[in-house]
Parts: C-alpha cells; sequence; structure tokens
C-alpha cells in the first residue's frame, strides 16, 4: 500500500476509535468519580481516585435506588428476551411463507408490512394504549412485551425475508421430493439455514427493545414492570441527583447492549443489511 | 401445474400472527390517530366534534410549532449531510481488509445500540457550558480562553450541537449500508483504474462514489426518517426553548402539555404521510432488488 | 413446486404450532398481573418512599398495604395525562401538582377529596388548600409546604466583605456586583434560564419580591406596563445574564441542575429563588456539596424590604379511575397528618425522616417541629412560611401549562439574546390574554 493511503486508513481508524468511543470513555470515567471531582476545572481526564462506591450504591444493599435498579434490571431483561423471542419465532414462519409461496394478496400483504414500518411510534401511543387498558395489559410484562413484538414484528419479518430470498430454492425443493411436507421442509432443512438471519433478527430485535423508553414508561404502571431505561429516566429526574451516580446508571444501561454489540456486531451488520428499509 | 381445488392455507395461517399484530396494535392505531385528527379532541374544551380541517388550520397558526419546522429542517439538512458524508468517509477506510478491521466494526456500531435515555446523559456531561469536558479540553489547549456556551445561545451552534448527538447515533447505520455496497465492487475495477494512471482521488470519484448510489441512497433515507422524528436529543439537552424545539417535541408538547389531542393527531398524521411516502420510495427501490 | 406438497396436515401443524407459542408465552409472561386486593394502594410520587417503619405503621394501623412508586416528575405528569385520556387506572393516590389543580379539576381526572375528608375543617389548618380547590372541589390535599425563598452563600459573601446581608432587591443586587468586582467568584448569581418550569417560578418568585402578581383574578396579565413588577422582575432577571452577574452557561440550566452544579459548588454566592428544603437536604450534605454549612436563607430580599416568598407546594389526590379509592383516602388522611408531617421534616429522629421532605403543610405539625426545633434554619423559615402567598390564591387556571410554557421559552429568548425583555413581555402577555378569555 502506497504511504499517503496508509495515513488516510490510519487518520481513519483513529478518528472511527474516537468519535465512537470518547464519550463512552466520559461516562464510564465520571462514573468512577465522586461528584465533587467532576465539577473540578479542568475535567478530570481520568478518575483520580477511582472506587466502586457509585456502583454499590446503586447495585448492592438493601438501599431503595439499589431495588429499583435491581428489579428494574430483571424486568428489562424479561421484557426483551420473551419480546425477541416470540418476534422471531412469527417472523420466521411469516417469512417462509412470503419467500417460498404463492397466495393470493402476498404483495399486499408485504405492503403492508413495509408501510407500517414507517409509523412515527408516537402517532400510535395514545390508542395503543387505550387498546392495552381494555385488555387488562396495563402493567403486565405481556402487554409491554406484546407492544414490542408489535412494534419489531415488520422489520424482522422483512430481514429474514431477504435472507431467505437470497437463498437457492433448489435445496428446499431436494427435500420436497422426499414427500416431506412444507412445515417438515421449514424445520429439517429451511430452519438450519437461515440460522444466521435468526441470529441477526434476534440480536437487532433484542437491542431496539432495550432502548424503548417511552412506550414501557406509559404502560408499567409501577417498579413491577418497568425496564431499566424507565428506571434511569426516574433517577435523572430526581431534584438531588449527583452527575456521578446518574453516569453510572448510564454505564449499567449501556453495558448490555454494549457487549452485545461488541461480540455480535457480524450479526447486526448482515441484519441491518438485510432490513435496511428502516 | 396441476389446478388445486381448495386454496393453499397453510401461507395465511403462517402470515396469521404477523398480520394479526399489525392490524390489532399498528393499523388501528394509526387509523384511529388518521380519524382523530380531523375531530376536535379537547379534554379541556369538550364535546368532542368532527371539525374538518379546522386542526390543521390551527397547526400553521401555532408559532411555537412553526419555529420547530425550521428547526426541523435545519436538523434534516445537517443530520443527513453529516451522516452521509461520515458514512461514506468511514466506509472506504473499512472497504479493504486489514488487522483488526472487525474489532473496529464492532466499536463502530456502539452508539446505534445504546438506548436514547444514555445518550442525553453521555452528551450533557461534554457539551455543558459549566462543568462540560469540551470546554475544559478546549481550554487547556488554549483554544479559548473562557467557558464557551454550546447550547442555547446561538440558534445555529445549539443545533448543529444537539444533531452531532443523533449524527453520533445514526452513523454507524448509514456507514453500514454504504459499506454493504461497497465491499461488491469488484477490485479489478480499481486495478485497471491504476493502470490507466489514475489516482486514488481520482478513483473515489469515478468508480466509488457512481457505483455505491444505491447504498447512499438507503442511507440518506434512513437519516431523513430519524431526523424527522428527532426528539430526546433536542428534548434533553435544550428544554423546550424555541431555539431548537422538533416537530415531534411540538407533537408531544400539544398533546399532553396543551392537551389538544386532535391537533397533536393531527400533526402525528401529517409527520406520517410525510415517512411514509419516503419509505415507499424505497420500498420501492428495495422491491426491485427482491423480487426477481 | 410447492403444489407437490400436501396441504391440510402441515397447515395444521402451523396452527398447533403457533398456538403452543402463545400459550407457552402468554401464561408463564402473565404472572406479574396482579389484580389489586382492597387492602392494597398503589400510590405513585415523583418522590422517594417514605421511611419502611413510617410505612410499617400505616398498615398495622389500617391493614392497607402501599405500593410505592417513584417517578421523575416530567413523566409523571405525562402519565396522568395519558392514563386519564384513555380512562383507565395506573394509581389509588398520585402527585396533584398546584400548578395543575386548574386543569386537572376541570378535567375530573380526580376524586372530589371534599366527599373523602372534612376539607372544611381542615382548611384552617391548612393555609394551602384554598390553591388546590377549583369550582368548589378539592382536588388535592398539600402534604409538603414548600415554598420559594433566597440562599445565600454568606462564606462568599463575607469574602467580598459583606457582613449585613441586604433586605431589599437593590442592596442585593449591589452586593451581587460587590462579589462579581472583588473576584471572590466570576458569577455570583445562579438563574436557570433552561427553558422549563423552573425558570417561570424564578420569574413568579421574583416578581413577588417587586411587589406585585402575574395574573389578577380573571387572568389577564398584570405585567404588560413597565412598571409593573412582573415587567421589572423579567428585566432584572435578563440583566443579570448581560451584566455577567449570571453565568452564560446557565442559558441551558435548569432550577436542579443549578443548585446542584453551580450553588453545592461554590461556584455562585447566592440563588434568589431556591427551594426551601435545599440547606438540609443539598447544601449541608457533604456527598453532594462542597460548602456546607456556608449557605443559609435569606429573607427574600423585596422593593422596600423582604418580600412575601412564593409557595410551592406539592399534594397529592385520587385519580378518577383509581381501584381502592376509600383506601387511597385513608392513606392521604394519614400522609397529611400533622405529628406524621412533623416526623417527615425529622421531628422524631432519622428512622422517621422522609428524605427530601420540607415542611408540614398544616400549622399544627409546623408547630410541633418548632417546639422541637429540629429543622436547619426553621426560624427563619416558618417567618416566611407566614407570609408565602400561592401565585393563583384561587387555584392555577386551566391552561396553566400552556401559559408557564409561553413564559419560560420567552424569558429564555430573551435571555438568550434572540428577542428583547419587552418583546417577550408582549409575547406572554398576549399567551395569558388569548388563554383567558377562551380563545
Amino acid at each position: 500500500m502506497k504511504p499517503s493511503n496508509l495515513g488516510f486508513r490510519r487518520f481513519g481508524i483513529g478518528f472511527i476509535l474516537s468519535w465512537s468511543l470518547i464519550p463512552i470513555y466520559w461516562v464510564i470515567n465520571t462514573s468512577f468519580q465522586t461528584d465533587a471531582q467532576i465539577s473540578d476545572t479542568p475535567s478530570h481526564l481520568y478518575p483520580p481516585t477511582p472506587g466502586w462506591a457509585n456502583y454499590k450504591a446503586l447495585l448492592i444493599g438493601n438501599g431503595e435506588l439499589a431495588g429499583m435498579v435491581r428489579r428494574s434490571t430483571i424486568n428489562i431483561f424479561i421484557e426483551c428476551i420473551s419480546a425477541t423471542v416470540i418476534t422471531v419465532v412469527l417472523a420466521s414462519l411469516a417469512a417462509y411463507a412470503f419467500a417460498r409461496m404463492e397466495f393470493k394478496g402476498r404483495k399486499f400483504f408485504l405492503f403492508i408490512v413495509v408501510m407500517t414500518m414507517a409509523f412515527p411510534t408516537y402517532t400510535t401511543l395514545i390508542p395503543m394504549y387505550r387498546i392495552m387498558a381494555s385488555i387488562h395489559l396495563v402493567n403486565t410484562y405481556l402487554g409491554i412485551i406484546l407492544c414490542y413484538v408489535s412494534g419489531f414484528l415488520p422489520l424482522a419479518t422483512w430481514i429474514l425475508l431477504s435472507y431467505m430470498q437470497s437463498l437457492p430454492a433448489a435445496i428446499e425443493e431436494a427435500g420436497s421430493v422426499d414427500g416431506a411436507s412444507r412445515m417438515q421442509v421449514f424445520r429439517l432443512i429451511v430452519l438450519p439455514l437461515i440460522m444466521p438471519a435468526i441470529a441477526s433478527t434476534g440480536v437487532i430485535t433484542f437491542l431496539f427493545a432495550w432502548a424503548q423508553f417511552i412506550f414501557p414508561l406509559v404502560l408499567a404502571s409501577d417498579q413491577s414492570t418497568q425496564p431499566l431505561t424507565v428506571i434511569v429516566a426516574a433517577i435523572q429526574g430526581r431534584h438531588v441527583v449527583p452527575y456521578s451516580l446518574l453516569s453510572t446508571a448510564g454505564v449499567i444501561a449501556l453495558s448490555v447492549p454494549a457487549v452485545i454489540a461488541l461480540f455480535t456486531n457480524r450479526f447486526i451488520v448482515s441484519g441491518l443489511i438485510n432490513g435496511s428499509v428502516k | 401445474m396441476n389446478k388445486r381445488k381448495s386454496v393453499d392455507l397453510l401461507p395465511y395461517a403462517l402470515i396469521s400472527p404477523l398480520i394479526l399484530f399489525i392490524i390489532c396494535l399498528a393499523i388501528t392505531p394509526a387509523v384511529y390517530t388518521s380519524v382523530a385528527a380531523f375531530f376536535k379532541v379537547q379534554p379541556l374544551n369538550p364535546p368532542t366534534h368532527f371539525s374538518g380541517l379546522d386542526n390543521f388550520r390551527d397547526i400553521i397558526h401555532n408559532s411555537a410549532v412553526i419555529s420547530s419546522l425550521g428547526n426541523t429542517f435545519l436538523y434534516i439538512v445537517i443530520g443527513v449531510t453529516l451522516s452521509t458524508v461520515l458514512g461514506i468517509y468511514i466506509a472506504v477506510i473499512l472497504q479493504r481488509r486489514f488487522k483488526g478491521r472487525s474489532i473496529l466494526i464492532a466499536i463502530l456500531i456502539l452508539p446505534w445500540a445504546l438506548p436514547g435515555v444514555v445518550e442525553g446523559i453521555l452528551w450533557t456531561g461534554i457539551w455543558d457550558a459549566n462543568t462540560g469536558v469540551l470546554n475544559s479540553v478546549l481550554k487547556s489547549l488554549h483554544l479559548i480562553t473562557h467557558y464557551q456556551v454550546f447550547l442555547g445561545q446561538n440558534r445555529l451552534l445549539t443545533i448543529l450541537a444537539i444533531e452531532i448527538v443523533q449524527v453520533w447515533q445514526i452513523t454507524p447505520l448509514s456507514t453500514i449500508l454504504i459499506l454493504a455496497v461497497l465491499q461488491n465492487i469488484p477490485d479489478d475495477l480499481y486495478e485497471a483504474a491504476t493502470i490507466d494512471g489514475s489516482n486514488s482521488r481520482k478513483s473515489f470519484l469515478h468508480i466509488t462514489l457512481p457505483l455505491i448510489r444505491p447504498g447512499i441512497a438507503i442511507a440518506v433515507v434512513q437519516a431523513i426518517i430519524a431526523t424527522l422524528n428527532v426528539f430526546d436529543q433536542p428534548y434533553i439537552l435544550n428544554g423546550a426553548a424555541t431555539t431548537a424545539n422538533s416537530l415531534a417535541m411540538e407533537t408531544y408538547a400539544v398533546s399532553f402539555q396543551n392537551l389538544n389531542f386532535g391537533q397533536g393527531y393531527a400533526l402525528s398524521l401529517l409527520i406520517t404521510i410525510f415517512t411514509l411516502l419516503i419509505s415507499v420510495v424505497v420500498a420501492k427501490f428495495i422491491y426491485k432488488k427482491v423480487e426477481y | 413446486m410447492l403444489d407437490a406438497i400436501k396441504v391440510s396436515k402441515s397447515t395444521k401443524s402451523v396452527a398447533i404450532v403457533v398456538a403452543v407459542v402463545s400459550a407457552l408465552g402468554f401464561s408463564s409472561l402473565a404472572v406479574p398481573a396482579k389484580a389489586a386486593t382492597p387492602s392494597t394502594i398503589s400510590v405513585v410520587l415523583a418522590a422517594p418512599p417514605l421511611p419502611p417503619a413510617m410505612l410499617a405503621e400505616f398498615t398495622k394501623a389500617t391493614g392497607i398495604t402501599v405500593k410505592w412508586t417513584q417517578l421523575d416528575w416530567d413523566s409523571l405528569q405525562t402519565k396522568i395525562a395519558a392514563a386519564a385520556t384513555a380512562n383507565t387506572f395506573f394509581a389509588d393516590a398520585t402527585d396533584v401538582d398546584w400548578s395543575r389543580v386548574g386543569q386537572l379539576g376541570k378535567l375530573n381526572w380526580f376524586l372530589p377529596m371534599e366527599k373523602y375528608l372534612d376539607t372544611k375543617a381542615l382548611s384552617a389548618d391548612m393555609p394551602q388548600l384554598g390553591s388546590f380547590t377549583k369550582n368548589g372541589h378539592v382536588v388535592g390535599i398539600p402534604y409538603d409546604a414548600s415554598f420559594m425563598v433566597t440562599t445565600v452563600n454568606k462564606a462568599l459573601f463575607s469574602k467580598a466583605g459583606i457582613t449585613k446581608m441586604p433586605t431589599t432587591i437593590d442592596e442585593y443586587t449591589a452586593d451581587l456586583k460587590t462579589v462579581k468586582a472583588k473576584k471572590v467568584v466570576q458569577y455570583p448569581l445562579n438563574i436557570p434560564f433552561a427553558a422549563a418550569e423552573g425558570l417561570s417560578t424564578y420569574w413568579y418568585e421574583t416578581t413577588g419580591a417587586f411587589g406585585g402578581h402575574i395574573l389578577d383574578a380573571t387572568g389577564k396579565p398584570l405585567f404588560t406596563s413597565p412598571t409593573s413588577a412582573g415587567y421589572k422582575a423579567a428585566a432584572w432577571m435578563v440583566n443579570a445574564v448581560k451584566t455577567g452577574l449570571v453565568p452564560p452557561g446557565n442559558i441551558n440550566v435548569a432550577d436542579s441542575q443549578g443548585q446542584q452544579t453551580l450553588m453545592a459548588k461554590g461556584k455562585v454566592a447566592s440563588t434568589f429563588s431556591d427551594y426551601s428544603g435545599n440547606v438540609g437536604s443539598l447544601y449541608d450534605v457533604a456527598a453532594s456539596s462542597s460548602v456546607v454549612h456556608q449557605v443559609q436563607y435569606l429573607a427574600t430580599p423585596g422593593a422596600t424590604g423582604p418580600a412575601s416568598n412564593l409557595g410551592n407546594p406539592d399534594g397529592i389526590g385520587i385519580p378518577a379511575k383509581a381501584k381502592n379509592p376509600a383506601g387511597a383516602a385513608k392513606f392521604i388522611s394519614w400522609f397529611t397528618d400533622g405529628k406524621n408531617m412533623a416526623d417527615f421534616a425529622g421531628a422524631s429522629g432519622t428512622s422517621r425522616t422522609w428524605v427530601g421532605y420540607f415542611f408540614p403543610s398544616r400549622l399544627s405539625g409546623i408547630a410541633i417541629l418548632n417546639k422541637k426545633g429540629s429543622i436547619i434554619g426553621g426560624d427563619v423559615l416558618a417567618g416566611m412560611l407566614k407570609t408565602s402567598a400561592a401565585v393563583f390564591p384561587e387555584g392555577a387556571p386551566a391552561w396553566y401549562p400552556e401559559f408557564s410554557s409561553a413564559v419560560y421559552t420567552n424569558l429564555h429568548a430573551a435571555a438568550a439574546g434572540t428577542m428583547t425583555v419587552d418583546a417577550a413581555i408582549k409575547a406572554i402577555a398576549a399567551t395569558a390574554t388569548k388563554l383567558s378569555s377562551g380563545k
């Protein structure tokens, strides 16, 4: 490679690293400082006396904050995992039908799926809340999960559909000759083949669900169902809340998606490319 | 092909859960919103009744909405430009394989994966005029003599600072969409150009840029949709101030603060129509790619 | 090629898969959906839970278990509006802010409290109850009588050679200028100019200090003339930024934020409109403050002498869709009991003290507290409470939120320099006139 190109790339790598990481580094940095250290000028570029005090205050012990954070962490996992599993199962069934079967109204239904991806979320907030209230699902895990599933199902279907369409149908045809039913073909041949796309869909759905705020805020009434994001906002809105503690709450809320993004980036990238309508 | 007597029910069974979800929890609320946009829905001022285009007329006379319209336009222009240019730049850096490239991609995606609630916390620590790190660093480098106010004073600077936060979040997606197309460009095209005496700038302008246009198109559309709906970033960083309030924030304020739900629905409907128009264009575009 | 495959069998199997998935998923996930038993009430407030000992006491006395949920104030207001418009339950007892009394009263989103408590008897002991009453209905019961008050960092003032505290706003302004001139701090005054509710409140308090009111009884603006208190207050606030008394960065600082990052860190010397509990709950707490024992309450300097303070009470009420209104009423009655409120404020030791609580809303509660002398700066505060005045003595108008939004966006713009004080005042007045005349 020519030196000029090498310089170009080195600069670029430096840019990507600092652009993506500095804001995240900064919140981690402040989470290891005391409140007094944060307001020092000039700012400390690294924690002068790093310690776990803020994390202990939010995670360990009988404190009321720690209780809230722990409970909401359990809630967010239950809600995100359930929503992800249901979304992936239903989306792969639908994607299979769209990709491999001819039926009346196929194009029409596909069009509807694409259309719903474009609705801004707050358009549906109050009506959605009304529907949930009328079927007594406000403040239940199920209500929040159904809301997530309805929101992410179109995109998940789209990602899986594009992936299935990129696979040659020949393998499945070979299977069908042996007299297997279409669902057997789906289970035994298609499902193993689309595993990478299922992983993509799952990871993306999970990350989207993790990031939700306004819907769970309205749909969850108390700590039994409130996810971590709602609790972070509640901490942020307190009258007296040290920025150090707030940073720590932020780090806790970003740690899970960050780890997932770091380790599953291959699936995220391919999923985003397949579902790039959103 | 032999003709079937009965209708093939399997595909309908397979898509029925999806369609059920869409009808119950997406279409029904959307239809409700669209209809209610033509009604006077003001709990403070009952009764609710059909009011034709009144809500839409009121929107035009709502000065906060008008200022947010201008701001949103700026968000779109700044956000789409920055995220696309950065997206192309980063994608070009990542075009060829090199050691550590996959780790770099993993790090690149991070901002996209984080929840919006956290983003506000992250960036207040950076922009803050009294304790922010940007001021601290600029002052240490002697680039400024005293702490600057980034947010709230100058409209353009405020919007730029806020939009950078959103760009930080949406650029990973733009990059990946562009990179996907970029990687399909065969190497021999570049080799042939090099033999013809083309330098890297020329190759970029004459080979790369024209060929990644489909990727750019999708990236631009997702950026338009994201910036058109910008909410968290201005709300957290600049409050309700008219310097940087967005259309989405006004929709929220009209509904939940003024309790003028009819007008809120009307505003939502306008945003939805605009978003749909853009999406339909893309959907058509992608349809061509997948429907052989 | 797909026609070669049998239909009926596979259709059935899919139906079964879907049914099983749904059944499995749904039954195991719907567990936390619990029916509220009559002996439970759900309380949602923008405040941390009461001390466990106190809640246990209530449960023991009444057999009612309290489920407490804390939300941030903005989220809570959204939830109240969303639940009420969707006509659905979300809490048995929740926040009734003084600023929302008119709106909530008109919407009938809350049950009239006079049906559950003897509010007539209460009103003599509860001076602020009037501002929670609208159209003859008591929308909520005030449980914390906080008000706005001036706080001063005495250490910084004395460094500038100021030992006699100001009693008029002119003296106060002159002192701030001295603090700045002596370079004790670069910017001595904290005004939170972020476009948010805290800015409106600051202006109301300052208007009171200049000896005037915001709106008349019919909702017409009283601040349009340049000689009016409201006009002078706005000009004084904006001028404070222009002349460098307020940090330029405050253009985007909200009230709590400024108190924590500036006042509590000794970066400013005074907050003209501060929360009445802050010395005890923030400035004297070593974990969040570097100015412990330096900040004190000051009778708010007025036009000719100490001015009346702006009441900023918190209230609690019962939403119309409450599942257990009787239980909620019992709770509210206990919650606003004079002795209990004195305990919240620290009359009986830390195990009964409620973090962030300030001052009982009942005179009898204050009497208990004063007898024990257990509140920081209590004597000064007690005197101020007697003269504290509501922005809207007859309850805030239904259109208050829209009015307040006009106040803070326009004052913010004036401070940012994008419009003049005169233009800002005109815009606020136009909004008030439009809203009070019902458009």
